[in-house]
């Protein structure tokens, strides 16, 4: 066989990347589609939804550009001013009372317990009932006339009046955050007892053998075993709570008298009124509050790894 | 075994991976657009408003695929829930897939049209109200869109509006055989029934649209909105004052269901069809879910106009339209489609299981309309007498805008859940419904 028959034998004219560059190449490649992905679906939608916050964008047009118009204008609103509160006070005290009773039934089932698996299911269901099924029965329980609290309440006597639950403002709040912290309690649960079981029981005989009671071993030893689980598990809530929807529309829309509006809600009514640019500039006017939530929780996480 | 490099082992090259990235990118551009619009030719979408009525949406969706069918138009009709109408169409308008023709209310229509999203249909208003006795003065105004999109857009085909709806068979043990002319009336009557567990006057004081009700009370008290040109507001006035007397003085006698300040849009529907309530302002498809569901309680029911304040009575009619959408490729199909959809057989048959009032004069002697359905007799008055939008305030963006905050029925909710004195609740509308209207 000839040289020149012989193609593979002949010195290339293309000239060839090195190797390392070419495996690089070949790494982009691969990973650019899913990086098109996240700057298609995630990326855009969020730059863009910032800028529409500074246009006057309605329905039907694309708007101009008019700075902090919107941010002025819903600084002005008792309403976005409610929502602000509203949002603050309900990330906080269902967050709040989510940790306490996620912690405590993880903690009792993560004992052995008959029938704890059977137990561990159940405390699942709130979590895997679709929301708006969740939320419509708790709004259920909750009318006036008909609603099982009521009910219960006045057929046993704790309570002889009936209780308008959503429709006055000393109850409104109070029960939509008992009807957010039902429904999302079991994530809490699954997460802490998920580090409970990964937390090394040599340190729990160690920490008794030195002495330590119950209380000293849940405070030295449980607590450092899931703090970076519960970090975590409360930022994610955190922001689920934030951006939650289902929960207020579902129960008061936000009433009465702004008493459970939040952010969500007052975009979606922003929305109603067909101007995108305002309903954008709430769904913006969160992410500070966001922003911080995130950091905190971030620099909590990178202090326990130093 | 081989150690080359995959990249190496394939002869990857900087044209190669070049070439795949461009390649990759083209399908991803190319999946993402629409078909180009000569496979859609003469294929017409059009998005109907879904309403409580099945029997209504099933006609409504029938009668245009059988217009498809006899005229040679693929026709996709696709229901849209009206409270979902906004989002649907600020959708289809970003990306550019708006459908050929669609229902929609005035707020949207006159706004829309202010976009430049429709064809003028200036022509096809006229050959069918020439052809049917001509329009109802109030529908020929409140749908008059010319000065906002130089021609009229919308093909009105309906009407709808509240009627007060009440328990005859309450009220009439009671000694009251008719019903309430005044809005004090309404009071009285109501506490007369007031017993658990019926409440006696069933609206909503929420954040739904149901409760801008208030807004006609408090106009027939001699209260506006806004001053004649439509641009300063005027809610702090001793008219406003003299409503939120009537009322907080309602409130205070326990009449109205508890939970009617965070009642959804159908919180009203189920307080009257659950027995809850003695009277409601409705469009009417309470009546019809009662007349379906519990004839018992549609025989005890009747229907009137909704009761008269010191200045008057105030009872907008709402207006239903059709439009054409300007990108549409089939706007002559449409147009012939939004004529057959306006014939009187049609017609009679939709209003018989629809919502709506009649928009033409002829539309009065369809067998609809012969006063053996109460809630259309209804409907007819209220297409005859009924007054204009926003009136006696003017119906312009601002209007609309601080409608769709509830600045009214907020307003309300300060005085008889917070407990707010008068002057301080009127202040805070009066301000944020300045704020609303600064803005245009």
């Amino acid at each position: 066989m000839s040289l020149a028959a012989d193609p593979s034998t002949r010195p290339s004219r293309r000239r060839r990347l090195p190797t390392g560059v070419r495996a690089k190449l070949f790494a982009y490649a691969l990973v650019a589609p899913v990086v098109l992905l996240i700057i298609g679906l995630v990326a855009y939608p969020f730059f863009f939804a910032i800028y529409v916050s500074f246009t006057d964008q309605v329905v039907g047009s694309v708007g101009k550009f008019i700075g902090f118009a919107n941010f002025v204008y819903l600084s002005k609103s008792a309403t976005f001013t409610a929502a602000i509160w509203n949002t603050v006070i309900i990330v906080l005290v269902s967050d709040g009372l989510k940790l306490l009773i996620g912690l405590g039934l993880a903690l009792l089932v993560h004992q052995a317990i008959p029938g704890r698996g059977i137990f561990r299911s159940f405390l699942m269901l709130p979590w895997a009932m679709p929301a708006f099924v969740a939320f419509l029965t708790w709004r259920v329980l909750y009318q006036p006339i008909g609603g099982g609290i009521n009910l219960v309440l006045t057929g046993t006597g704790i309570y002889p009046h009936v209780v308008d639950w959503l429709g006055q403002r000393q109850t409104a709040m109070g029960s939509v955050i008992a009807a957010s912290v039902w429904r999302g309690f079991p994530f809490w649960f699954i997460s802490i007892l998920a580090a409970l079981q990964s937390v090394p029981k040599d340190l729990y005989e160690a920490a008794h053998i030195d002495g330590a009671n119950a209380w000293k071993r849940f405070w030295v030893v449980t607590v450092p075993g899931i703090r970076q689980v519960v970090i975590v598990t409360t930022l994610l809530s955190s922001i689920w709570t934030a951006n939650g929807f289902e929960h207020v529309w579902l129960l008061t829309a936000g009433g009465p008298s702004d008493a459970t509006m939040v952010f969500p809600v007052l975009a979606y009514f922003g929305m109603q009124t067909q101007r995108v640019g305002e309903a954008a500039a709430v769904s913006v006017a969160m992410l500070p509050i966001l922003a911080i939530l995130v950091i905190f929780a971030t620099s909590l996480m990178m202090r326990d790894e130093d | 075994m081989n150690d080359k490099p995959i990249s190496a082992a394939r002869g990857w090259t900087r044209r190669r991976v070049l070439g795949t990235a461009a390649s990759s990118l083209a399908i991803a551009a190319v999946g993402s657009f629409p078909m180009p619009a000569i496979a859609q030719s003469k294929k017409l979408t059009y998005w109907g408003g879904l309403i409580f009525s099945d029997d209504a949406n099933k006609l409504l969706t029938d009668t245009i695929n059988a217009w498809g069918a006899a005229n040679g138009v693929a026709t996709e009709v696709v229901m849209i829930n009206q409270n979902e109408t906004v989002q649907k169409v600020s959708a289809a308008v970003s990306s550019n897939t708006m459908p050929d023709a669609l229902d929609l209310g005035l707020d949207l229509l006159l706004l829309l049209s202010r976009q430049d999203q429709f064809i003028t249909l200036d022509d096809l208003y006229k050959k069918i109200g020439d052809a049917q006795g001509g329009w109802f003065e109030g529908t020929d105004r409140a749908t008059d869109t010319t000065a906002d999109a130089g021609g009229r857009t919308g093909i009105p085909f309906g009407v709808n509006g509240n009627l007060l709806l009440r328990r005859k068979d309450l009220l009439e043990p009671a000694g009251f055989t008719d019903a309430p002319k005044t809005w004090d009336e309404l009071v009285a009557q109501a506490v007369a029934v007031n017993k658990s567990p019926v409440s006696g006057l069933g609206l909503a004081l929420s954040n739904v649209g149901d409760a801008n009700v208030q807004v006609n009370v408090l106009q027939s008290y001699g209260g506006r909105i806004a001053d004649d040109a439509g641009k300063k507001v005027t809610i702090k006035s001793e008219e406003t004052r003299t409503y939120l007397t009537w009322l907080k003085d309602a409130w205070d006698k326990g009449i109205f269901p508890p939970g009617n300040t965070t009642w959804d849009g159908a919180g009203d529907n189920q307080a009257y069809l659950s027995g809850q309530a003695a009277f409601i302002a409705n469009t009417g498809s309470v009546g019809i879910a009662a007349k379906k569901d519990d004839p018992e309680l549609y025989d005890g029911s009747a229907f009137s106009p909704l009761p008269a304040g010191p200045k008057g009575t105030i009872s907008p009619i709402t207006p239903q339209t059709r439009a054409i959408t300007k990108n549409s490729g089939a706007q002559d199909e449409a147009k012939a489609l939004l004529e057959h959809l306006a014939q009187p057989e049609f017609m009679n048959a939709y209003f018989n299981v629809a919502i709506y009032g009649p928009v033409l004069k002829n539309q009065e002697q369809l067998s609809a309309f012969d006063g053996t359905n109460p809630i259309l007799a209804g409907l007819l008055n209220l297409a005859k007498a009924g007054t204009a939008p926003a009136y006696p305030d003017v119906y312009n963006a601002a209007w609309a805008d601080l409608s769709s905050n509830f600045i009214i029925p907020k307003m309300c909710q300060r005085v008889v859940v917070d407990g707010w004195d008068f002057d301080k609740a009127m202040d805070e509308a009066q301000t944020q419904g300045q704020i609303i209207y600064d803005k245009y």
